[in-house]
């Protein structure tokens, strides 16, 4: 169901924005043709790649189900193949990566998406991103507050790494002074929740068609960003703005005939942030912060709040005379809405570790558990991964969650701690 | 003294006014400054070592080391530790003493860097048995020796010449275990302290187990080892009386908590300064310059008690501070800038001297007393309007005592003249007393616990000093002739006859048993061999009956053309072995024409040290003395009292040397700096005086009363800093190491004199030189001392420039080595960027192959101040596919910049770069071999030229590189350049214990843009693990159009793509 309703809506979009579209693709295609034509090779690719991934998961979830219609083991597959063509020598470049998940459970988590289809230009000093894109901001491990560009894919996984592609037109520059960033952006996508049958839900289900917009252009609400980032020394700093709609969606409780639901409610927001990071030695250290305003609490408030984040990570190389780093991690995350935030961390102090084996396989270990500071509620979290063959990765993940207080966000999760095996093959 | 203020402070000085105002008012500036500087120079701090040897002393290119290095090379270096075991019941040779011995030499083997070990169970016992000669350890098995065989064991050592006296005494109540080491000389500053650590450990055990034993440890790891030790526990054990001294003395001057605070603030600051440029110079700490910190506090005090001794008296007067700032500033400033300067010259001459230590003893302190000026300038008069002292408003006391002075030397000017000069030349006349003693055990006094032990075992058993003779026949397998040998044998029992002499070691006497036990142990063949065909065969098969560990390597040179003999002596002095060496080179000339030798050895070079460092420092200071001179001269604008301030400059030190000849006698090397040193200090005095003096008498004062004028404005603030400076110096002296405390002693007493020559000698001078003029022309021009004291910083630089320059002109093997490296690095210039397509073939020993490709793409950065930019993408394994690592390379020790680019989640993210040794992506490469490598990343040394490992067609410079990186994995590197294009052919790569790690061989060099070089592949073996990692390189491009944009993290993203 819901992913024709992605490609529809893709297409829509398509159709809608032809127009508008046309000329800027033909304006970043003008240097392309250009070069082209010295080039003698015509408008054919000077490299083309096709590469990617498919790989099969199960998970086992330790405890019976909390609500009804949930099941004890998930069995899953994705594909994840890339198309990559490049002229220019790289300056122009159009990269598809289409993303397909089959869930045999949850019916929500069987999806897809336009992870990447874009065409990167760049001249100079200048580049520009015009398409869907995954784009990061942020330093800091465990939570990531300035990074908004994207929305989290939260079928793929609830720690918000995955993300869904989004249409963009971005413009930077690269000046001595670190390189600035515009983005328009001009579509909004919805978060994906785990359907009926799917674990690591709530208990009242989302009802994501009936998400509902606070602006009147809906879904075709056009946001806007700003970044710089500059490394200089031992610093690496970003400053970032955002206004359009929030990635977060409030919630409104509806009780209709087919019973209760959960509706998301997406509101305009801005965003200011900053992020940096200090890098001396073996230690890291870094921080986020951003100003919000716009954005509805848990009491479907709103409240204009400050969120921080920041913690050191340091590595030991080569321990006990081994080939193996050990990187430790402390983090702390802050929100000032308390417990009103819309965020899984809002006064957690979060510790992990990284063992990097460096071998041939190269495997590695993460370990870390979060605790909130006031309710002690605890979410554990395990990866590991190592090459098996020459092409094949195996992985191993784990999360649990431990004393969650009723009151939490996370209070419906409380049974859901799993263990997943991941095996992909790569070409 | 309010006097004074008067005339310096007066309209005649408004550079040094103007000067003043505005370092008074910059004071923030001043204090930011401070903290930048110190913390730069501090920073250095952490690379300061210790290094543990007694051949500090002795500068690469002293002679006498230029021939040990070379006898060492030829035979054998003898790091050696001395077990020495004194049974309380007076007997080696019991069951027990016995097994004990053996315990012992088996326990040895176990030491680090053991190469060998004697001892009277090991020892190597030819007899006869019918035709057969039998080679055996002595004691084979110590346990079960009966009480007989202990008997005959005694009968057998007592009566060889080789174990008496050596591993044995006399009455054999006192035995030894030698242990020889090789020791790497890789980690200087670790290995010989980790031998001597496991001895004493292995004492503390043995004690225990045998507590009728005594265990005595000597021999030279155990004196390297105190030099580094003594070093150390003096400058633990010297600092704080340091302090309180100091605290005592500026307290009692300044009676101000917060004056004492501020002139501690100041001296501390100058010796961190001064010990952080040691650091950032990277060389080692030694025994000397450990000291120098003390040094620097004793010297710096002295200007910032100058300093606020004026603002004592400023206060009087006004409550505003920054005017106390101001007046001192102006008062003082040409003065102490002059004091400084001197000082540091002074220090800087003993740059003359052959022995290293002190030459950094002299750039240290030069460096801290510079700084103490400075802060002295600009620091502490910010501290002072900055700390609450407290004003005072009445006047400090009068000097009566200085005013009893002056009125005592005027009227007894006459006789003090004469008297003076009588005493002068009769304590100078002490100087004939002096005898020159270096011997380096004796360096240190008898709270070393090793001392206690060397002495036990030079008055029992054999002296640690040796001689080396390496008798040269100048033929390749000369040692068997016959003749040579009768003179190797007559020349080791010429010096068993001399009374200094405790053991000669020979090969000849194992020659003439072997004769023996050849011809079934008759006593009559105890003699050399007839014929060079029995010497060598007889010597031919004792070799190849020897234990492991026991061959002759050490006691024969590999052509076997000369042979060692070692002469231990036991209690001598330096003038004794001088006196023994000249006799045995008129014995040999006489007796042994053919062969040529020239005796060596740690004793030789240090018998000879102090002759050498004598006539080198007597340059120093002549220079010194000169520049000082000029430097007073321009700062008075007086040529004539310049002259006149000779005087007593010079002569403290000769009556302070007269003085030590007639009361101690025995001097070390020290002794050859000391002039030079305390010259810029006794200098200060003189100058404050004259200063005074020929001010007063520029303004028409007469003679008289000029000296009057003198003493009461600066006799008092003399006296204080020359008993704070002797004070200081005499804490120093307590040093248990003699050079160091000859050193400071000497000083202590130079100053003494020089402020006694100054107060009564002096004065008396002056009036009589000055007795037919009235009064002086004023001279003095707008511009005075701020401007002198320019030109004398001028000059100063000028000076250091000279030395330095002076310093490099001889190309050293460092300078080649280095030389080599910039010119392999020069035609490596100017690629601008290139890229490349790598692949990695990882083998393990079991021939497991495992791949990893990449393109690596790299952009020159011109600029020799920092390192190339390269990006390396992942291309397989496929699941690292797009993986990117940006590096900007830094120069060591900064670590490199590096971000990673993780396409997953299409992060880019910082990395640590600190891992210099972790493998890159678990091959045998660490990141280390993959940075780009900046000259400025190493130390050089040239080594030899040989054919090239890789293709014996082309000739190679062997260069070995020491990383200056304390992250390095690696002790150094040796690298083969080929002489034609100047490609590194193979690199060598030894870990930081030494050992060789890892080979990297560089085949199928291709030429691009027809100049820059590259290699198809390169190979990297494991010595150790047998693993090995080959680097195929292809798809070279040069100029391939990258940029600086492209290797920027935010461009990271497109160029992994």
């Amino acid at each position: 169901m819901r992913e024709i309703s992605v490609s529809n809506a893709s297409q829509k979009w398509r159709a809608k924005t032809s127009r508008f579209w046309a000329p800027l693709c033909l304006a970043a295609l003008l240097p392309a043709a250009a070069g082209a034509e010295s080039d003698s090779s015509g408008l054919s690719p000077g490299y083309t790649e096709f590469y990617g991934y498919v790989e099969l998961e199960g998970t086992f979830f330790f405890e019976e189900p909390a609500f009804e219609g949930q099941e004890r083991h998930d069995a899953s597959i994705a594909l994840a193949p890339s198309f990559l063509a490049e002229w220019e020598d790289g300056d122009v470049a159009f990269t598809a990566t289409p993303f397909l998940r089959l869930d045999a459970v949850d019916e929500e988590r069987t999806h897809f998406d336009l992870r990447e289809f874009k065409l990167d230009v760049t001249q100079g000093d200048w580049s520009g991103t015009v398409g869907n894109d995954i784009v990061f901001w942020g330093k800091t491990e465990a939570v990531h507050l300035v990074d908004i560009i994207n929305q989290d894919d939260a079928v793929e996984n609830i720690d918000g790494e995955d993300k869904l592609g989004q249409p963009m037109i971005k413009v930077a520059r690269l000046t001595d002074y670190g390189e600035f960033s515009g983005f328009y952006l001009p579509y909004f996508r919805e978060r994906t929740f785990a359907g009926e049958e799917g674990r690591l839900r709530s208990e009242i289900l989302v009802d994501e068609d009936a998400a509902r917009y606070e602006t009147s252009q809906e879904e075709w609400t056009p946001g806007f960003a700003g970044r710089w980032t500059r490394a200089t020394g031992g610093f690496d700093l970003g400053a970032s703005a955002y206004h359009g709609l929030s990635r977060d969606p409030a919630f409104e409780f509806d009780l209709t005939d087919d019973g209760a639901s959960l509706i998301p409610v997406y509101s305009r927001i801005t965003q200011a942030g900053f992020d940096g990071q200090y890098t001396t030695g073996p230690s890291l250290w870094k921080a986020e912060a951003i100003w919000r305003t716009g954005q509805r609490n848990l009491d479907f408030e709103k409240e204009d709040y400050v969120a921080a984040t920041g913690g050191l990570e340091y590595t030991f190389f080569q321990i006990a005379e081994t080939d193996m780093d050990l990187g430790i991690l402390g983090e702390y995350a802050w929100d000032s809405r308390g417990d009103d935030a819309t965020a899984l961390f809002q006064n957690d102090a979060i510790a992990g570790a990284r063992l990097t084996f460096n071998d041939v396989e190269d495997t590695a270990i993460l370990f870390f558990g979060s605790v909130d500071v006031e309710t002690g509620g605890t979410f554990l979290r395990l990866e590991a991964e190592r090459r098996v063959w020459d092409s094949w990765r195996l992985a191993v993940e784990g999360s649990a969650f431990l004393g969650i207080d009723e009151d939490d966000i996370a209070a419906d999760f409380a049974e859901d701690s799993f263990l997943r095996a991941k095996l992909s093959y790569f070409w | 003294m309010a006097e004074e203020n008067a005339d310096i402070g007066g309209a005649k000085q408004p550079l040094a006014e103007k000067l003043a105002a505005r370092i008074v008012t910059f004071r923030w500036v001043w204090i930011v400054l401070t903290v930048v500087l110190v913390g730069g120079f501090a920073a250095g701090l952490q690379h300061l070592r210790f290094e543990p040897d007694a051949r500090v002393f002795f500068a690469e290119e002293n002679p006498d080391r230029v021939a040990l290095d070379e006898f060492e090379a030829a035979f054998a270096k003898d790091d050696n530790l001395m077990i020495v075991l004194a049974p309380k019941s007076g007997d080696v040779f019991t069951t027990d003493a016995l097994t004990f011995i053996g315990e012992i030499t088996e326990r040895a083997w176990l030491l680090p860097f053991v190469r060998r070990v004697d001892s009277l169970t090991n020892f190597q016992h030819t007899y006869a048995n019918g035709d057969e000669m039998i080679v055996r350890d002595l004691i084979p098995d110590p346990p079960s020796v009966s009480a007989e065989e202990a008997a005959d064991a005694r009968e057998i050592a007592l009566n060889r010449v080789e174990l008496v006296d050596a591993m044995v005494n006399v009455d054999g109540s006192v035995a030894m275990v030698q242990v020889m080491f090789r020791l790497p000389g890789v980690n200087t500053e670790t290995e010989v302290p980790s031998i001597v650590a496991e001895a004493e450990e292995l004492r503390a055990e043995w004690a225990e187990a045998h507590p009728d034993v005594d265990v005595y440890l000597t021999g030279s790891v155990v004196i390297n080892n105190a030099f580094a030790s003594a070093g150390a526990e003096d400058g633990q054990n010297l600092l704080m009386p340091m302090f309180i001294v100091i605290l005592l003395v500026v307290g009692l001057a300044l009676r101000s908590a917060f004056g004492t605070l501020s002139v501690l603030i100041v001296i501390v600051l100058s010796a961190l300064t001064g010990m952080g440029a040691l650091g950032w110079s990277g060389m080692p700490i030694n025994s000397v310059t450990v000291l120098a910190p003390l040094y620097i506090l004793t010297l710096a005090v002295a200007s910032a008690v100058h300093i606020l001794t004026a603002v004592r008296q400023v206060m009087v007067e006004t409550a505003d501070r920054k005017e106390w700032a101001r007046r001192a500033l102006t008062d003082h400033m040409g003065a102490i800038t002059v004091a400084c300067v001197t000082t540091a010259i002074g220090f800087m001459s003993l740059n003359f001297s052959i022995s290293p230590p002190f030459r950094e003893l002299g750039n240290i302190v030069a460096v801290g007393v510079m700084a103490a000026l400075f802060f002295t300038l600009t620091l502490l008069p910010a501290l002072i309007t900055f700390l609450p002292i407290k004003r005072r408003t009445e006047r400090a006391a009068t000097n009566r005592l200085m005013d009893q002075l002056a009125e005592f030397v005027i009227a007894n000017r006459k006789a003090l003249l004469p008297g003076m000069a009588a005493l002068t030349v009769l304590g100078a006349m002490g100087i004939t007393q002096l005898k020159l003693e270096d011997d380096f055990v004796r360096y240190f006094d008898d709270r070393y616990a090793f001392r206690v032990d060397s002495d036990f075992t030079e008055d029992n058993l054999t002296g640690l000093n040796a001689i080396e003779y390496p008798l040269e026949t100048g033929t390749s397998g000369g040692i068997n002739n016959p003749e040579y040998l009768k003179a190797v044998q007559g020349f080791a029992d010429w010096l068993r006859d001399q009374p200094e002499v405790g053991t000669v070691r020979t090969l000849t006497d194992t020659i003439a048993r072997l004769n023996m036990n050849m011809h079934a142990d008759d006593p009559g063949f105890h003699r050399l061999p007839d014929s060079e065909e029995e010497a060598s065969q007889f010597l031919f098969l004792y070799e190849l009956s020897l234990g492991y560990g026991m061959d002759l390597t050490d006691r024969i040179n590999v052509d076997r053309s000369a042979l060692r003999v070692s002469v231990a002596l036991p209690n001598v002095t330096t003038a004794e072995i001088k006196e023994l060496e000249d006799r045995a080179m008129a014995w040999l000339q006489e007796n042994a024409p053919g062969v040529t030798t020239r005796p060596t050895g740690v004793s030789h070079v240090f018998t000879l040290i102090s002759v050498r460092d004598v006539p080198a420092m007597l340059l120093g200071t002549f220079v010194a003395v000169i520049l000082i001179s000029a430097v007073i001269m321009l700062a008075l604008r007086d040529v004539r009292i310049g002259f006149v301030s000779l005087i007593p400059n010079l002569l403290p030190a000769a009556v302070a040397f007269g003085l030590w000849g007639y009361g101690v006698g025995a001097v070390t090397l020290a002794i050859s700096v000391v002039v030079a040193a305390t010259l810029g200090i006794v200098v200060d005095d003189t100058v404050h005086f004259l200063a005074k003096y020929s001010k007063a008498r520029k303004e028409g004062r007469s003679p008289e009363d000029s000296v009057r004028y003198a003493f009461r404005s600066v006799g008092m603030a003399l006296l204080v800093t020359t008993l704070g400076l002797v004070a200081g110096f005499g804490v120093l002296a307590q040093s248990g190491f003699a050079v160091n405390g000859d050193m400071a002693k000497l000083t202590a007493i130079t100053i003494t004199i020089a402020l006694v020559a100054d107060f009564l000698l002096l004065p008396a001078l002056l009036i009589w030189l000055d007795r037919r003029r009235e009064s002086m022309p004023d001279t003095t021009e707008t511009e005075s001392k701020p401007a002198a004291a320019l030109g004398v910083l001028a000059l100063t630089a000028a000076l250091a420039v000279a030395m330095t320059a002076g310093i490099a002109a001889a190309q050293t093997p460092e300078e080649k080595g280095l030389a080599i490296t910039k010119e392999a690095d020069r035609r490596d210039l100017g690629f601008g960027d290139f890229r490349a397509k790598g692949e990695m073939v990882l083998k393990d020993s079991g021939g497991n192959e495992s791949r990893r490709a990449f393109d690596n793409m790299v952009l020159e950065r011109p600029d020799p101040a920092f390192g190339d930019k390269s990006v390396i993408v992942f291309t397989s394994p496929r699941d690292i596919r797009g993986t990117g690592l940006l590096t900007f390379d830094n120069i060591e020790p900064a670590d490199d910049d590096q971000w990673l680019y993780l396409p997953a989640v299409k992060r880019v993210k910082r990395i640590s770069s600190s891992n210099r040794t972790g493998k890159f992506v678990s091959s045998e490469f660490s990141y280390e071999d993959l940075g780009s490598n900046e000259v400025a990343d190493y130390d050089y040394k040239w080594i030899r030229d040989e054919a090239c490992p890789t293709d014996a067609a082309l000739q190679c410079f062997v260069v070995e590189s020491y990383p200056r990186a304390p992250k390095s994995g690696y002790s150094k590197r040796v690298g083969w350049i080929d002489m034609d294009e100047y490609r590194l052919q193979q690199v060598e790569f030894f870990n930081r214990r030494g050992d060789h790690e890892k080979t990297l061989t560089f085949k199928s060099y291709q030429q691009y843009l027809g100049q820059y070089w590259r290699p198809d592949l390169m190979t990297m073996v494991n010595a150790q693990t047998g693993k090995s990692t080959d680097l195929v390189w292809s798809d070279y491009e040069f100029r391939s159009g990258l940029n600086e944009r492209d290797f920027s993290e935010q461009r990271l993203p497109k160029m992994a793509r």
